[in-house]
């Protein structure tokens, strides 16, 4: 039987002897014991715990963590993300989330939304950073959830997770701005190299970012591909986090200059190959935060309302229950807390 | 000959930096901007009429009309995103000739190169967006001319604050009728969705201003009141009137929209912001590669020497080169983002639609 991961922190403790660490202190200890437990490599130590629990409240709060814990996070996660499979698989009930991009208080709705984690499993399909103003806090909280409840939360690499697009869409310009240099950009995206790309839901939803790739007929061949490295500028792993579905039929160019447009003869096919009931992915505003395209082969879910502050759309989740049933939950922005909180930064050219 | 791009590789960026190429154009920028110190949009010792202002004002007029001559029909059209009947004004645009409106223009290759840069200040035909290469487009048209000894510094007060102005207001037509989308926005983190130029002109305008202080752009009503004296100020008030909550006649601050631009306030006064706009736009624009592999080149703006014809170097489809392993699509087609004045219409479209029943 696994371990449950996610059991409180007393429970935990118990056992504590029997459990190798997580981090630089695991380098200690690990060697003694660890062929008497399955998973190891994903327990906590206590004091891990704490600290990923000190973290979280912090970043509750929306207050950025130091550099140096940032550093200290990313290592930990690295040790969890890279024994993930580029097709995670994901077991119900599970809440799927779409795009966040940075939007840190419209994260903490959706966690109002859809119950808190890890009381509810979520799975978010990319798109943390970029372009809203707290796309620090908000990819710093999610990752650790995902170190502190690994079988609770499961979080793919979108297209912004890559270090070419964030130097242009805002990520870069936020950790220089919060943190007067480059190196929390750099911790954060090295980081997404290791995060799964695709999820599999009992065997039957399929998840990504973008869509498909006329390079990619069954989900084995996702399982083959090596994953750990910057988001290439095409291929299948590029097509995987790029593509869109289109009305027209087949494969099609996209205006993005990356990924594919596929029609529904494209998604029935894949899902028919793959015995699959459906294809979640996100990638797109759409206006009610979720929409269905190709007769409910393929559904596209946005979790950041009001996108960048001005699109006037509603966010959604979907959630899946043990049955399949699915059920969409809608939010509005949330109550905005006031002036935000960035520290005020003049531009250089300016002094 | 027609100008074309040329910057693929970092290695080429950087020979273009270098290069006194760019220091011509930028010095082109900043004697405009400095030429309009102080100055209003309506001063009127500053803007008597030039011969070929009043030329060129008469080819902006004329581009002006073929936005009412290609209305957007495709009023169903539900996506939030360009609306496609640009494509038919660029078109048009691209059919203007330009040797009509400036006779001066010595040869048909000027006019052709003209053309090129004036065809290209107006947004990407397949993208249906707009970005401060678009702007810069423009500037470069203006240089092509100083370049043909057409214009000279004494045109150079009234082809800001009435030529630029006008263009700017065209633009901003455009940008509302067929919701262009901004291209390769930096979200909360820019400067502005769309222009770089007019806050670069603009502090100069209110430089030395007795009593418009930089913090006044906090003050939404001054801004309504003085938007078409200041260019500055009608960035401002563009902005406040497309960037809102939907469901809500709040305004929202600059400081969550537009950060930057209340960053910049620290500056104190607009000298201050008036230079640091130069730096910034050598830095951020005529310095990055993801707007200067846009960049064309011909013979009245000279590719600079040492950077090699790239045989490869062919836009596709969506207007850009792929495939370059020193090119970056991220930075061009990357991601679609509804242009906020589609954004804005589509929330006035849908409360409009919630009439009360009665």
């Amino acid at each position: 039987m696994d371990l449950d991961t996610d059991v409180p922190m007393e429970d935990v403790s118990d056992d504590q002897q029997l459990l190798p660490l997580i981090g630089k202190e695991s380098v200690a200890n690990t060697t003694t014991n660890a062929g008497a437990l399955v998973n190891d490599k994903k327990d906590l130590h206590p004091s891990s715990i704490n600290q990923l629990d000190e973290w979280i409240e912090k970043l509750s709060r929306c207050e950025p963590l130091l550099e140096t814990d940032v550093k200290r996070l990313c290592e930990m996660a690295i040790d969890v993300l890279q024994f993930e499979e580029n097709v995670q698989p994901v077991q119900v009930p599970v809440t799927i989330c779409g795009d966040v991009h940075g939007q840190f208080h419209d994260l903490m709705e959706l966690f109002k939304i859809g119950g808190p984690c890890p009381d509810t499993n979520y799975l978010f399909m990319g798109d943390y950073v970029d372009r809203g103003y707290y796309s620090v806090e908000t990819v710093s909280y999610l990752v650790c959830m995902k170190v502190r409840f690994p079988k609770r939360i499961t979080i793919l690499r979108g297209n912004h997770e890559s270090r070419q697009i964030t130097q242009v869409y805002g990520f870069y310009d936020e950790c220089l701005r919060k943190y007067g240099s480059a190196t929390v950009w750099k911790l954060f995206t090295d980081l997404f190299d290791y995060f799964p790309i695709t999820a599999l839901v009992d065997s039957k939803i399929f998840c990504l970012h973008g869509g498909l790739s006329p390079m990619i007929e069954t989900i084995d061949q996702v399982r083959d591909l090596n994953r750990i490295q910057e988001v290439p500028h095409e291929g299948p792993m590029c097509d995987l986090l790029w593509s869109d579905p289109d009305d027209r039929g087949g494969w099609g160019i996209s205006p993005r200059g990356a990924g594919f447009t596929f029609g529904q003869d494209i998604s029935e096919q894949f899902n028919h190959t793959n015995d699959l009931s459906l294809i979640a992915r996100a990638h797109q505003l759409v206006m009610e935060g979720y929409s269905w395209s190709h007769q409910e082969s393929v559904v596209t879910i946005f979790s950041a309302p009001n996108y960048c502050y001005r699109c006037g759309n509603q966010a959604a989740i979907m959630e899946v229950d043990e049955q399949h049933n699915r059920q969409f939950l809608q939010y509005d922005p949330s109550i905005r807390p006031g002036e935000p909180s960035v520290t005020r930064k003049t531009p250089d050219y300016f002094l | 000959m027609k100008p074309v791009s040329r910057i693929v590789t970092q290695q080429d960026l950087t020979k273009w930096t270098e290069s006194s190429t760019l220091d011509d154009v930028l010095t082109f920028v900043v004697d405009l901007q400095n030429l309009v110190e102080g100055k209003e949009n309506n001063d009127k010792t500053a803007t008597s009429e030039t011969l070929l202002g009043i030329l060129l004002m008469k080819l902006l007029d004329a581009t002006d009309a073929l936005i009412d001559t290609n209305p957007v029909e495709h009023e169903k059209d539900v996506s939030r995103f360009g609306k496609i009947e640009f494509r038919l004004f660029y078109d048009d645009v691209a059919t203007l000739d330009l040797s009509r409106y400036l006779p001066q223009v010595p040869t048909t290759d000027a006019i052709e190169e003209l053309q090129t840069y004036y065809g290209e200040s107006w947004g990407n035909r397949q993208r249906i967006d707009y970005g401060l290469g678009h702007e810069l487009n423009f500037i470069c048209f203006l240089y092509c001319l100083k370049q043909l000894e057409i214009l000279t510094p004494s045109d150079y007060q009234y082809l800001i604050l009435k030529v630029f102005v006008r263009y700017i207001e065209i633009m901003r037509r455009l940008q509302k009728i067929y919701w262009l989308e901004p291209a390769g926005s930096h979200g909360v983190w820019g400067l502005d969705d769309y222009h770089f130029l007019p806050y670069l002109f603009g502090a100069s305008q209110l430089s030395g201003h007795p009593y418009f202080k930089p913090k006044l752009i906090h003050n939404a009503e001054v801004m309504e009141e003085f938007h078409s004296q200041f260019m500055y100020f009608e960035c401002i008030y563009f902005i406040n009137n497309i960037k809102t909550l939907p469901k809500s006649t709040e305004k929202l601050s600059i400081r969550w929209h537009s950060p930057m631009l209340d960053d910049i306030l620290a500056a104190k006064s607009w000298t201050k912001i008036k230079e640091g706009m130069v730096k910034m736009y050598k830095a951020e624009v005529l310095n990055k590669l993801p707007i200067i592999q846009h960049f064309k080149f011909g013979s009245l703006i000279e590719c600079p020497e040492g950077i090699p014809e790239h045989s490869d170097h062919l836009e596709d489809e969506c207007g850009h080169v792929h495939n370059q392993a020193a090119n970056t699509w991220g930075d061009c087609c990357g991601i679609k983002i509804p242009s906020a004045i589609a954004a804005s219409e589509s929330i006035r479209l849908q409360q409009e639609k919630l009439v009360p029943f009665d």
